[in-house]
């Protein structure tokens, strides 16, 4: 069952950018203008096909699946979830599909194309009438795509076939939901009216009860393999989506500064849990270790609360840059942190601690032998300044 | 010289180069050719650069930590040179922050400490 079409793409424009790349117009030109892609959604055929694949493998999205981001993904999260032969085979026997069932579900096929259009339509009706799942649809166009694609995922249940190819085309399926940020209520309980509507149409054209009860069990069967893979796809798409966002934050929160020569900066904001200090002690000692720095400034003016763990974490942190060669110079330590450490018992004597961030930018280029003066004209000012309050 | 760390005398300070990974064995040795040299006298300091060193357990730090307060009983300073940070975060995370030895962050700041100390 399909929302979206995850495989589906629309003759491209000519001309459209993507990814900051310009597709020439000269390439598109080219194409035989009678053939069209969407009959072929598996593969890219002939001349465009060739074409589609090459822009598909660099990344090309246009058209009205511009932005959606729908790509071959479904190759990677094949190996992420570890779908090979055996594993397909695993499941299948755990769902309990059968060759016979498959046979069974190719014997229905003539019965699948009579009422595809029939049951398409019903299910577009429900997914349609409820406001949560029509903003999916935004236009009529996507609901005739849509519709299209439907169809064809409602035959394919119907090949006859449940070999690595079916479920790579499957996983297709996860991804466009993940990406169009459908949540699996709405997935799993438009499959129900699916099944429903399947099984009505089924006892009608079948008559016998008992041949009508076996087709179902076997669609059952396949439906539930799809929906397993659908989410598990769907998973391993939320979850890489979670681990990109973290490593963007890992990234924003040891920003190592460089102050001056050999001088580094590293100023702590939000809250510390041991995960995020052992990245600090990380990214510090590598960072130290780079710019062969003699002094780090850590400034944790804007760490809401300094509780044992940070302090220790801290002291930790010093240890190992005094290691590496160089000091380490605490600042922004507020009464009230000051208050706590001395509070909980934490013994932070090894560290150069101040209170102000300047004081440590001073005490930093003391430790690699410059300081910081008064220029001329400011002393002059200041010695004016005391001979007239005189 | 019994050990296959090759210890350098360069005027009054001796400078030891670990290449390879230290094991036990060759870290006891390296100790024992880091004292006779000092041994012979006239040493006043000892630069040990751990650059090459990729791996590192409690019981080489601590060799190394005691050939430190070793020759400082024989009168010469010893300083740890260019220790890798992965390093550093290993032997911190186990506890073992080798107290008691002086560190710097490559040779030439190492040779320059040693002279700083000397003269003072």
């Amino acid at each position: 069952m399909l929302f979206s079409a995850g495989g589906a793409v629309d003759p491209i424009p000519p001309g459209c950018s993507i990814q900051g790349r310009h597709v020439p117009f000269r390439t598109v030109k080219r194409l035989p203008p009678a053939q069209s892609v969407r009959n072929s959604r598996d593969k890219p055929r002939g001349i465009y096909g060739r074409v589609r694949a090459n822009l598909w493998a660099a990344g090309v999205r246009c058209g009205r699946d511009a932005g959606k981001g729908v790509s071959m993904d479904h190759r990677r999260y094949m190996k992420v979830l570890k779908l090979d032969e055996a594993e397909v085979q695993a499941r299948r026997a755990f769902f309990e599909l059968t060759d016979e069932d498959l046979q069974r579900l190719a014997g229905l096929r003539p019965f699948a194309e009579k009422n595809t259009d029939a049951i398409v339509e019903d299910f577009y009706r429900l997914l349609l009438s409820h406001p949560d799942t029509k903003k999916f649809f935004p236009d009529e166009a996507t609901v005739r795509r849509v519709k299209r694609s439907q169809c064809e995922y409602f035959l394919g249940l119907f090949g006859g076939k449940c070999d690595l190819a079916y479920v790579e085309d499957r996983l297709r399926v996860g991804i466009a939901h993940e990406r169009i940020g459908l949540s699996t209520k709405w997935y799993l309980g438009a499959y129900r009216k699916y099944l429903q509507l399947i099984g009505d149409h089924l006892f009608e054209e079948l008559r016998d009860a008992g041949r009508a009860r076996q087709a179902l069990e076997s669609i059952q069967k396949i439906v539930t393999f799809d929906i397993a893979l659908a989410t598990d796809t769907y998973l391993a798409a939320k979850i890489e989506t979670i681990e990109r966002h973290q490593a963007a934050i890992r990234e924003l929160s040891t920003p190592v500064i460089r102050v001056y020569d050999r001088i580094l900066l590293l100023p702590l904001v939000g809250a510390i849990d041991s995960h995020r200090a052992n990245q600090v002690m990380d990214s510090v000692l590598l960072k130290v270790s780079e710019a062969q720095a003699k002094v780090i400034i850590i400034d944790i003016a804007g760490v809401p609360v300094v509780d044992t763990k940070v302090a220790d974490s801290l002291v930790k942190t010093t240890a190992a840059v005094r290691l590496l060669g160089a000091s380490t110079i605490l600042t922004g330590i507020t009464a009230q942190v000051a208050r706590t450490i001395i509070h909980l018992g934490v013994d932070i004597s090894t560290m150069h601690t101040l209170s102000r961030l300047a004081e440590g930018i001073e005490l930093a280029l003391s430790l690699v032998g410059k300081s910081i003066q008064a220029t001329k004209t400011a002393a002059r000012a200041r010695r004016k300044r005391k001979a007239s309050r005189r | 010289m019994t050990g296959t760390i090759p210890i350098l005398r360069i005027g009054r300070t001796l400078l030891a180069t670990v290449q390879t990974d230290l094991r036990d064995n060759v870290a006891n040795a390296f100790q024992q050719d880091a004292l006779s040299a000092l041994e012979k006298g006239g040493m006043s300091g000892l630069v040990i650069d751990i650059s090459g060193l990729e791996a590192v357990d409690t019981y080489v730090a601590r060799v190394l930590v005691d050939t430190g307060r070793m020759a400082r009983l024989m009168g010469a300073a010893t300083v740890l040179v260019g220790m890798r940070p992965e390093i550093a975060a290993t032997l911190v995370r186990m506890g073992y922050p080798m107290e008691g030895v002086d560190t710097a962050l490559n040779l030439e700041e190492g040779l320059e400490r040693l002279r700083l100390q000397t003269r003072t």
